[in-house]
């Protein structure tokens, strides 16, 4: 296993409070926690390539999620699987043309996970890869480790996405989880023999989002025999911070729950979160929204948490403003461009308006982590928190234009309870609204072939 | 009629360009002809631009998902919008009140735009030319619309554009009516001198007339004649990209080669000469060696969204299962940000990741988009570069080897194209 350091800097590693430390992975960029990894999809940030990513943004750690790679795996082997690369070289890496210093963190889903219909079973997960639902072996799932060589990897768990769970299924949860972690650390770092035939992956087990007592045997047993395999935790919901036992309280502690909102970000800060993914980031890029927030606001004398965290970029009254998204903001975006360039292109829908959102989006994120990871230092973090939730709205705006198309793996985590994102008929609409929108940017065009319109469904030939 | 109005008469117009014409094909022992082809620096309000030169087309103020230093770092510094969108969005009062399309979209380099007639009448079925401009109905909600020449200057005055397009009466080249073809390049001659007329600032703003005349070579040389003499900054042929269905897969590509080499023939030495619409690297190459300067086409742009690649020996569709693993650059040794390997400061981007991102993420689409139109602007560079040595014809040939396999394949309308301009193709 791959020497990791993580010094909790401030305050003492196992108290329940937020904290400052310093992840640091031979070859990568030290991460300065708490921080947020980026969200990938088929292992690229969306709408931001390599170049704009290493020009205009500062992006440093990501989260890949293997299913958007084995697609048929594993009657067809994924090319994923099939590059070749150098012993010290991650395929991942390689096949994603990401640079060599910046964090990659695998899991075996996407952050928010989809609902999938076939429940796990005690060897594998449910998984939607972009050809449908099918089965990851925890087997296989170890084997990818090893082939693709992430950073970090997180573990597997039986985790039940949008539903409640009884009881009983509550304890096989914990069950399966213990072993799949158990057989995992062993295959990866335990009898392997030759010590360079340990995976150069760094293992970081899940925390089920359950209580304590529910999962007391699988927790001790992280924080006895399987210490020494493990380096971080993944916890999918909050308040697991809470349950954490000290004897793996200074393990880094990665989140995977979605948090909706900067306040929902600030809660997991405050019960010791140190990486945190954040889906609503690309989610408001995608929606238009230009997010307005910082961290901590100066308080004002009346503050009705009445300040929106975004601006909704669609509003016609931008059209003609010259000023940046956000005043004061140094992204490239607002330095470069102005409201009425974005609002233009979202407006005539070009992919450029969700790049220049992103590259915002993305910074005033880094922004608010920095000033967080300054406020904990200064052992201001817990007035800043007030401040906060005193000067902003407790929600995202809403979203008032259309959004890029999404496909099946976009979809948000729901149950069968809740209609599903992309409902049939929803589905339905969407590719027509899609094949209108596609035909109309078309038409103003010479000298598009038959074959072209032919497919954006504008005209079928004529034969 | 305005065409016949005398020189004299018509407003004297400025120019915002200089055109320094640097290399001409020279005879050779071997030729008794030479191509027509030429290299020059084109000196526009927003910097120079080397010709010949290919402009990608920045429809709506943006290319693509690009940002404008990614364009300008694949080396364009001349693009297109397109009158018709900008008129539509953001709309002429937005254009206004922002300061034109170069503020808009944050790009210091320069910018052409068409008239926008173009696009109605060719896409909007309704549309219908009179006298006084192009008829027709509101795309968004049917309402009857009218576009006359003085509408389209006023816009193209709005955007700011440092090339900008008359209004002419477009119909498709191959129509078989003389008499409408004949009445469309006689009205193109006195829309032009309404243009000229409504132009406010032809001191910071380039008009550009359009010879019209379908295939009929006498009206191409009337159009030619008439209009050179209104001596616009510069010059472009219409009417090519129109009509042609141009078959995306086989590539049938229909350049109506004598009509380009009588217009060159009659227009002044000294002036660009934009050949509108055009088009395919084997256009771009047989055009050139007939004497034109610049072409502007979307399809480098378009076809890189279904996951075409372009290179030397033709377009290759990333979406086909057979690059899913196939780990070297979209183009080996190409030169583009993509293709080059990490090391020497690119992006290492393989054909197998661009076939999992394609249709899929936006990402693939705006990296094979970018290798497109590197692909194309590396082209051009490699003409000057060969007409600026004198050795075009060897250039040519070399290109048509490369893209066809052999000599035997290239089709025949190269082949008798440049048998004109004294180039065998078929020769050993
Ligand atoms: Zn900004
Ligand atoms: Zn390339």
């Amino acid at each position: 296993m791959r020497n990791t350091m993580f010094n909790v800097l401030h305050p003492a590693p196992a108290v329940f409070a937020p904290r400052v430390g310093m992840f640091v992975l031979p070859g990568r960029k030290p991460v300065h926690t708490p921080h947020y990894l980026s969200l990938t999809s088929r292992g690229a940030v969306p709408h931001l390539t390599q170049d704009v990513m290493r020009d205009y943004t500062s992006i440093d750690s990501l989260y890949i999620a293997l299913e958007d790679f084995i697609e048929k795996a594993p009657d067809d082997v994924p090319p994923l699987y099939k590059m070749q690369a150098e012993a010290h070289e991650s395929t991942l890496r390689k096949f994603t043309c990401l640079p060599e210093d910046i964090l990659l963190v695998m899991g075996p889903r996407r952050v928010p996970p989809v609902f999938t219909p076939m429940p796990n079973t005690g060897t594998a997960i449910s998984i939607l890869t972009s050809v449908g639902f099918r089965k990851l072996e925890a087997e296989d799932y170890i084997e990818a480790v090893r082939k693709v060589r992430p950073d970090i990897v997180v573990g597997l768990a039986d985790l039940v996405v949008g539903l409640q769970s009884g009881i009983k299924r509550r304890e096989k949860m914990v069950d399966r989880t213990h072993a799949y972690t158990r057989d995992a650390t062993k295959q990866l770092y335990g009898d392997v023999g030759e010590p360079e035939s340990e995976s150069s992956a760094v293992y970081f087990a899940p925390v089920l989002p359950l209580e304590n007592t529910q999962q007391m045997l699988y927790l001790d047993d992280l924080g006895d025999e399987l210490r020494e395999h493990i380096s971080g935790l993944a916890v999918y919901e909050a308040s697991s911070l809470a349950i954490v036992p000290d004897k793996i309280g200074c393990l880094p502690r990665l989140t995977l729950s979605g948090p909706k909102t900067p306040h929902e970000i600030l809660r997991e800060i405050s019960l010791g979160a140190d990486l945190i993914t954040i889906p609503f980031v690309g989610m408001a890029s995608d929606g238009g929204i230009a997010l307005d927030f910082i961290f901590a606001p100066p308080l004002e004398d009346g503050s009705s948490a009445s300040k929106p965290l975004g601006i909704d970029m669609w509003s016609p009254i931008y059209a003609a403003d010259l000023s940046p998204l956000v005043q004061g903001c140094e992204c490239y975006t607002c330095t470069k461009h102005h409201r009425a360039y974005i609002q233009h292109l979202l407006s005539a829908k070009e992919m450029l308006a969700w790049t220049l959102l992103q590259i915002h989006n993305h910074h005033t994120i880094d922004c608010f982590f920095a000033a967080v990871r300054d406020s904990i230092e200064a052992g201001t973090f817990t007035e800043g928190f007030l401040a906060f939730e005193q000067t902003y709205q407790p929600s995202l705006p809403q979203q008032t234009g259309q959004g890029p198309r999404r496909r099946g793996y976009h979809a948000q985590a729901s149950g069968p309870g809740e209609p599903k994102l992309n409902s049939s008929s929803y589905d339905q609409l969407d590719d027509a609204a899609e094949k209108y929108a596609e035909a109309q940017s078309f038409v103003p065009t010479p000298d598009v072939s038959a074959e072209e319109l032919q497919i954006s469904g504008f005209a079928v030939k004529d034969t | 009629m305005a065409a016949k109005m005398s020189v004299a008469a018509r407003k004297q117009m400025p120019s915002a360009l200089t055109f320094d014409l640097l290399a001409k094909c020279s005879q050779t022992l071997l030729t008794v002809q030479v191509t027509k082809a030429r290299a020059s620096t084109l000196h526009l309000p927003h910097g120079s631009v080397p010709l010949p030169i290919f402009m990608p087309v920045a429809t709506q103020a943006s290319l693509k998902g690009l940002t404008p230093e990614q364009l300008a770092q694949i080396g364009c510094k001349l693009c297109l919008n397109n009158t018709y969108h900008l008129g539509l969005k953001p709309g002429q009062a937005v254009l206004e009140q922002v300061g034109g399309a170069h503020r808009l979209q944050g790009w210091d380099k320069n910018i052409l735009t068409d008239s926008g007639g173009f696009q109605m009448v060719s896409l909007l079925k309704l549309a219908n030319v009179t006298e006084e401009g192009v008829r027709f109905l509101s795309p968004h909600d049917g309402t009857p619309m009218l576009l006359t020449p003085e509408h389209s200057i006023s816009l193209q005055n709005s955007i700011g554009s440092d090339i900008i397009m008359q209004l002419d009466d477009v119909i498709v080249t191959t129509s078989p009516d003389r008499e409408r073809m004949k009445q469309a390049m006689e009205r193109s001659i006195r829309w032009l001198d309404r243009c000229i007329d409504a132009h406010k600032y032809p001191e910071r703003q380039n008009l550009f007339c359009i010879i019209q005349g379908g295939l009929d070579l006498d009206l191409r040389r009337k159009c030619s004649v008439e209009m050179a003499a209104r001596d616009t900054p510069g010059i472009a042929i219409g009417g090519l990209s129109g009509g042609e269905a141009k078959d995306e897969f086989c590539k049938v590509s229909v350049i109506p080669t004598s009509m380009v080499d009588t217009c060159t023939g009659l227009l002044p030495e000294n002036k660009p000469r934009y050949i509108m619409g055009v088009g395919y690297p084997e256009d771009i190459v047989v055009s050139v060696a007939l004497g034109a300067d610049m072409f502007d086409c979307v399809w480098p742009t378009r076809t890189a969204r279904f996951g075409n690649a372009i290179t030397p020996s033709g377009t290759v569709n990333l979406r086909h299962a057979t690059y899913a693993d196939d780990f070297s650059p979209i183009v080996d040794g190409c030169t583009c940000i993509c293709c080059r390997p990490i090391q020497q400061g690119g992006l290492g981007i393989t054909r197998a990741y661009i076939y999992h991102l394609a249709a899929k993420e936006t990402v693939g689409a705006h990296l094979l988009t970018m290798h497109n139109v590197h692909y194309l602007l590396s082209l051009m560079d490699s003409i000057r570069a060969a007409i600026l040595e004198d050795r075009y014809p060897a250039f040519v040939r070399d290109f048509f080897n490369r893209l066809y396999g052999s000599a035997s394949k290239i089709p025949i309308w190269v082949v008798n194209a440049l048998n004109g301009v004294g180039i065998d193709l078929l020769a050993e």
